[in-house]
């Protein structure tokens, strides 16, 4: 710490901080237009210029490219500031076209406010400013008015720096200088949207924004992205009880204000006319509506009756993961309680052990990152699949120096930034490994940097047709590196909360294993054992041993990978009840279908990959007579005449912190008014039942599917697919680029493929990439028009007919 | 890839100079001008593949510097002068008696001629001064200026000197003890030895070619 004199007063403030940084840290706001606390500083719009004493005289000087040091005495408000200011700002509205009222941005611009605050409030400029055509669109989303633009970098600097996709930069030079992209190739970028966030005018404009609202009549709350599992913090924006915006909100521990596109500007699925308003019976082909007490009735009737007939382990649940942690507590107690069957699970055969992912022993934290010398990422690609978090390792490894190790069927996303890129054939993951562990041949130098602590290793399953348990050998080796921290992920939104709720064939809620002692949970009676997860489930309900399905917020038909399973399942069984915002695919097969809120509708608490619990808040009231997943699911047991007496949601998040033992002590007032950003369960002081430790030994969990063919299937998600949420949200909706098959050039020309393969069977267009593993085929998972190949882990590829 | 053989082989040369690639950008760019004429969009997204950096970037630094064309220039740029001490010396009049020679407006070109405008090349004490091709002509005049550009038009010389230039059509120059330079520019322009961009020495002026 040194001590520097701000306008008269003494502040401590850490050595070699920016003064700008520091000043505002210390209760000093100087204005500013281009510096931006999460970018490097480029000292471009002069609006920061203050006044520093120095051994030469007192000299105006930009804030934000001067480090502060012991005793520097600096003057902001000084006359001479204020002049400057007040220039400063002269220029750059010479050629601002003040079209505020027009502006999206009006009312919340720093140009509006600070030419408010410091400007000269009149213009001598009685010149023509310069034109443009105005706007431009440089992407699906994005729209640009350059003569908007005050040229401040913070867009050119974040593709750069942040995205590392450097699609819009400036053009020209002098008074000619514009912001632009190339032409026919468009800022299609991930996290373009981010950039409409931070320009300082309305220079970028979002398209799924323009002219909806006026900033002064939106209401906020805060909350948390409900489409990836970072728990990126948000602003969710709405007017007239509709949302219109979020906006990415600085969370320190996990997305530091970025938010993907897909996350910003998905969120129009919650306004789609398509979400079910009512509770539909199946009458025919189709649904008619009917009352809450006509569905549940019937509900009811139908789970007795299986339970009666058959038994309550007749009975299944899939899905609770895009709820809450109330929501998935509800589900929980009553599937185990209420119905008495064991058999729940939050996953849809696409995730890893439920005792990895909630409750790994010495399990890191993203900001772990931060310190982190060696970064190891065997997961998927976390550019499609983790998008924030692949901002965070990008980091890391490009502006904090680590070294990154990416392994994976081939080069990913961050491949311009990893030291190492390491592919293999899906299903040698196993031998990969034991190579690694050895350091021998090519791998001895990515070994080498593996020893190099601290170690952050972010794991998971590279694709959907890889074995589950490959992950769970990955980590235990993992653990063993220096002062490692190792963080298991999947990307299905509060999968991490359901599964800490027991919404889980071997958990129960608050990380105990099933199958032991249940005394804790203060269920009367319930079964406690270990049951089936989703593929057993469906297994089950294909051959006739469960009867009855409750999917809630799940569409198996698109979500599982084996979709052919998973339509045999749905066909099978007698019973289907489902709890959904949509009528998908499968709630399209069920019986009685319930009318489900959605985020921002509900509140409640969210859980991330780190098991770092948050609050979601509510803003608009849903769709008709749409009712929370926990009030539905209270309804439902009370006529089964199993009540389980639940109030609100908050009388749940108590019975939460009374009951799941590593949530003890986390209630919504804490995180509400102490830890808005969220706190790691377990707090400290509170002990966590269970500490799991995974063996490389364990290579038989889950599904890697069937060996069908001759070809490895990588089958990786893309960021924009085609599940219900993507679907429904009219500005993301056709971003997804349709199904393909990736082949390596040499195997490619090998089978003389050109144009089209069919991939055991299914015609797909082809591309070639040089840096898959030779012998393998990726296909993107649930695409448009997409084949259902879950099911295999090998698969047949032949060269298309007609190419 | 589009470029030729003999443009590639360049670019891999020039590659090899640089322990990072997209410090290659700028010489690139010269490849890229003589493959085309000029820079086209093309040419702009050869360079970004060869050096790794995306297009747009390239564009923008093709766009800063003004000796990187984006428009073809015709065979012959006239680049005027109109900064402080060429204006005050009446280059508005040379500049507009190039136009009307010539038949085209400052900023455009036909198959033949380009003319533009240029800020200061450092000639100030001969001012008014113009550049063709990048070589250097003082001491002009509206009637000199003309006869340049009719010469241009009928002459077409291979060979671009600026020492025949000022004999020819030039008046008072900046100094006079200069070495006088034999040899001029040929080809695509601007282009530089050292690059291979340039076809260097062997096109001195046949010895009684000027005045
Ligand atoms: S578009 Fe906005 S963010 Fe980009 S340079 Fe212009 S003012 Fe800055
Ligand atoms: S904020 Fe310092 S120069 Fe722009
Ligand atoms: S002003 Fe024309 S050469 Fe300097």
């Amino acid at each position: 710490m040194v001590t520097i004199t701000i306008d008269g007063t003494e502040v401590q403030v850490p050595a070699g901080e920016l003064l700008i940084k520091a000043a505002e840290d210390s209760g000093t706001y100087i204005p500013r237009f281009c510096w931006h606390r999460r970018m490097n500083p480029v000292g471009m719009c002069r609006m920061c210029l203050v006044e520093v004493e120095g051994p030469r005289g007192i000299m105006l000087t930009p804030s934000c490219t001067m480090p502060v040091n012991d005793g520097m005495v600096v003057h902001t408000k000084s006359p001479t500031v204020e002049k400057a200011q007040e220039g400063v700002l002269e220029f750059l509205l010479l050629n601002h076209p003040l079209d505020c009222p027009v502006c999206d941005k009006g009312g919340e611009c720093p140009l509006q406010d600070q030419t408010l605050s410091h400007g000269p409030g009149e213009s001598r400029m009685v010149e023509e400013k310069r034109h443009y055509e105005k706007p431009i669109p440089i992407s699906d989303l994005v729209l640009l008015d350059r003569e908007r633009c005050i040229l401040c970098a913070r867009c050119v600097r974040f593709s750069e720096e942040i995205s590392g996709d450097p699609l819009i930069e400036f053009m020209d030079r002098g008074n000619a200088a514009e912001v632009n992209t190339f032409p026919d190739e468009p800022f299609a970028s991930y996290f373009s949207g981010n950039t409409v966030q931070i320009c300082p005018v309305g220079a970028l404009t979002a398209s799924a924004y323009r002219f909806r609202a006026r900033p002064w009549d939106l209401r906020e709350v805060a909350s948390v992205n409900p489409l990836t599992t970072t728990g990126d913090g948000v602003t969710v924006q709405a007017s007239q009880n509709e949302v219109l915006r979020f906006l990415g909100v600085d969370n320190d521990a996990t997305n530091h204000g970025w938010l993907d596109d897909r996350s910003r500007f998905g969120f129009e699925w919650i306004a789609s006319p398509d979400r079910l308003a009512t509770p539909l019976a199946k009458s025919g082909d189709g649904h008619t509506e009917v009352s809450w007490g006509e569905a549940l009735g019937a509900a009811a009737e139908n789970l007795s009756a299986v339970i009666e007939a058959h038994g309550p382990g007749a009975v299944a649940a899939i899905g609770g993961a895009r709820g809450t942690n109330e929501d998935a507590y509800a589900l929980a107690s009553f599937m185990r309680s209420s119905v008495g069957s064991p058999n729940l699970d939050a996953r849809l055969d696409d995730g890893l052990g439920t005792h990895l992912l909630s409750s790994l022993a010495g399990k890191g934290e993203i900001g772990d990152l931060e310190t982190a010398r060696t970064v190891l990422v065997w997961a998927a690609d976390l550019k499609e699949e983790h998008p924030v978090l692949y901002l965070r390792v990008r980091r890391a490894a490009q502006e904090l120096g680590a070294t990154l190790i990416t392994v994976h069927p081939t080069a990913t996303g961050l491949a311009d930034r990893a030291t190492h890129t390491v592919t293999y054939r899906p299903g040698e993951g196993h031998d990969l490994l034991d190579r690694l562990r050895a350091g021998s041949g090519d791998l001895a130098d990515v070994r080498a940097a593996l020893d190099e602590g601290p170690v952050v290793a972010i794991v998971g399953r590279t694709g959907l047709a890889e074995d589950p348990a490959l992950a769970e050998a990955v980590t235990a080796f993992a653990r063993d590196l220096p002062q490692a921290s190792v963080l298991p992920v999947v990307r299905r939104a509060n999968t991490y909360g359901a599964i800490d709720m027991g919404v889980a064939p071997d958990l129960l809620p608050g990380r105990v294993a099933a199958g032991g002692d249940a005394g804790h949970t203060g269920w009367e009676k319930a079964d406690t054992s270990v049951g089936l997860d989703t593929r057993g489930i469906l297994e089950a309900a294909a051959d006739g041993r469960v009867k009855a399905l409750l999917l809630v917020g799940a569409d198996p038909l698109r979500d599982v990978p084996d979709a052919d399973l998973a339509a045999r399942a749905l066909d099978a069984v007698d019973v289907v009840i489902s709890i959904d915002c949509f009528l998908t695919d499968s709630t399209a097969k069920a019986d009685i279908v319930l009318p489900a809120l959605g985020f921002t509708e509900k509140e409640g608490t969210v859980t991330n990959l780190e098991g770092r619990v948050m609050k979601v808040n509510r803003i608009v009231s849903g769709p008709g007579q749409a009712r929370a997943d926990w009030s539905i699911i209270d309804d439902l047991a009370a006529r089964m005449g199993r009540p389980l007496g639940f109030e609100s949601a908050e009388a749940i998040s108590l019975a939460i912190a009374e009951h799941a033992p590593a949530y003890g002590g986390i209630t919504w007032f804490l995180l509400d008014w102490k830890e808005r950003d969220g706190v790691v369960a377990p707090r400290d002081g509170v002990e966590q039942p269970l500490q799991y430790i995974p063996t490389t030994s364990l290579r038989a969990v889950g599904s890697g599917g069937a060996k069908r063919g001759g070809f490895a299937l990588h089958l990786g998600r893309l960021l924009y697919d085609d599940a219900v949420l993507t679907r429904q949200g009219a500005s993301i909706a056709d971003l997804a680029p349709g199904a393909y098959a990736v082949l390596n050039p040499t195997d490619a020309d090998r089978i003389g493929a050109n144009g089209h393969v069919e991939v055991d069977g299914h015609r797909l267009p082809l591309r070639r990439d040089a840096s898959l593993a030779e012998g393998t085929v990726a296909v993107p998972f649930n695409q448009p028009d997409g084949p259902p190949l879950g099911g295999s882990s090998h698969v047949d590829v032949a060269p298309g007919a007609g190419a | 890839m589009s470029w030729s053989e003999e443009s590639l082989q360049r670019a891999d040369d020039i590659l090899a100079r640089y322990p990072e690639k997209r410090s290659a950008v700028m010489p690139l760019l010269y490849v890229a001008m003589r493959e085309d004429g000029y820079l086209t969009d093309d040419g702009m997204r050869q360079v970004a593949e060869l050096t790794g950096v995306t297009p747009a970037q390239v564009q923008s630094t093709a766009s800063f510097y003004n000796m990187y064309k984006r428009e073809p220039v015709g065979k012959y740029l006239v680049s005027m002068c109109t900064s402080i001490s060429c204006f005050l010396m009446g280059a508005d009049d040379v500049l507009h008696a190039i136009e009307d020679e010539a038949g085209i407006p400052a900023g455009e070109a036909d198959d033949e001629i380009g003319v533009e405008h240029a800020e200061c090349i450092g000639a100030c004490g001969g001012a008014p001064a113009c550049l063709v091709n990048y070589e250097l002509i003082e001491g002009l005049t509206p009637d000199k200026a003309k006869e340049l550009v009719a010469w241009l038009r009928s002459a077409k010389p291979d060979v671009i000197n600026a020492d025949e230039m000022q004999a020819l059509f030039g008046g008072k120059t900046s100094f006079d003890w200069g070495i006088r330079e034999e040899r001029g520019a040929v080809g695509p322009f601007p282009a530089f030895g050292p690059f291979g961009t340039a076809d260097v020495n062997t096109d001195a002026l046949e010895p009684g070619r000027s005045t």
